[in-house]
């Protein structure tokens, strides 16, 4: 009687059990299934492929840094700065003017090393 | 050829070198990616862009790893690059596809089928290959790395830079999250 009672109880977590031990043994012959799986080859002509895209990237460099160059950024960064640098130069030196008069003729025969140094232009004192 | 004659032949630019070694390597770069990119287009685009690479920057492989290591690390960075460019654009033609509602519609993704896989398994890995989508990042670098080149956990560890038992780690964790979403599948499909 008791046992007629506990049956569809049993039943169903035998059943739920079964249905585990199902499920996880069906996983793990799932993740087994690539034991001993062959290498996959690529397509005959790879080594041609690449020595093209190398080809591609050495012509491709000149082309690239054209490209940039001429990006409108780019281009207009390097007018703007070319003009700063002028205008510092221009600006920086103007004030600098060279010492007028004999201290600038002096100053001047110094740089060019236009003094008396030959043996005409000394004047020798008789004795 | 001796794998450093090879790479010292490179290094001076010659190209009888690069083809032998694209030749000898081509299949792991590209069993590799396409592992991690589940698509057969995409891994040899991203093939092609490895050996580009290693082209361009031999000269900076100073041999303190092996070469193999090397070429992995490219190979893995390299697609996950790809995987997050793709992913960038799927979200954008997404979000277009929102503001024009009715005029674009999303192209699902067919399921993964591996050319290496044997025939009776061929559904099998595809829910898997699903599962494995669904991973973050570094799980899904650590268990391709183990399940299709066949690499031990040192070696995953050397690729990935990192020590062996947080690749133990990352293997457990995959394993576990592969689990439950193979569980979760098998249980909807019931």
């Amino acid at each position: 009687m008791i046992s007629q009672v506990l049956l569809p109880d049993n039943v169903k977590i035998g059943k739920k059990m079964k249905n585990k031990e199902y499920l996880e043994k069906e996983a793990e012959a799932t993740l087994n299934c690539l034991d001993g799986t062959e290498k996959a080859l690529p397509g005959p002509y790879l080594f041609t492929r690449v020595k093209a895209a190398l080809d591609r990237e050495e012509k491709n460099f000149w082309a690239k840094a054209l490209t940039f160059m001429s990006r409108p950024s780019i281009a207009f960064g390097t007018i703007v700065i070319a003009v700063f640098i002028n205008a510092f130069i221009f600006f920086e030196f103007r004030n600098e003017s060279s010492p007028s008069g004999p201290e600038g003729e002096q100053q001047f025969a110094n740089d060019y090393n236009l003094a008396d140094n030959t043996i005409y232009d000394s004047t020798i004192e008789p004795e | 050829m001796d794998e450093q004659i090879l790479i010292e032949k490179l290094k001076q630019g010659d190209e009888a070198a690069f083809k032998q070694i694209v030749e000898t390597w081509q299949n792991m770069v590209y069993n590799t990616s396409i592992g991690i990119l589940q698509n057969a287009q995409d891994a040899e685009d991203v093939a092609q862009e490895v050996f580009v690479q290693v082209f361009e920057s031999i000269k900076t492989f100073k041999a303190e790893s092996k070469f193999s290591t090397w070429l992995y690390r490219i190979t893995v960075s390299k697609s996950l690059d790809h995987l997050r460019r793709k992913k960038r654009k799927k979200r954008f033609a997404y979000m277009q596809s929102l503001f024009n509602a009715g005029n674009q519609t999303i192209i699902e993704v067919p399921d993964f089928n591996h050319p290496g896989v044997t025939l009776d398994n061929k559904e099998r890995a595809a829910v898997l290959f699903r599962a494995i989508n669904l991973l973050p990042e570094n799980q899904k670098v650590a268990f391709t790395l183990h399940k299709l080149e066949g690499l031990s956990y040192q070696e995953i560890s050397d690729v990935m830079k990192t020590s062996v038992s947080s690749v133990e780690s990352l293997m457990h964790r995959a394993k576990n999250n592969l689990k439950k979403s193979l569980v979760g599948h098998y249980e909807n499909n019931e």
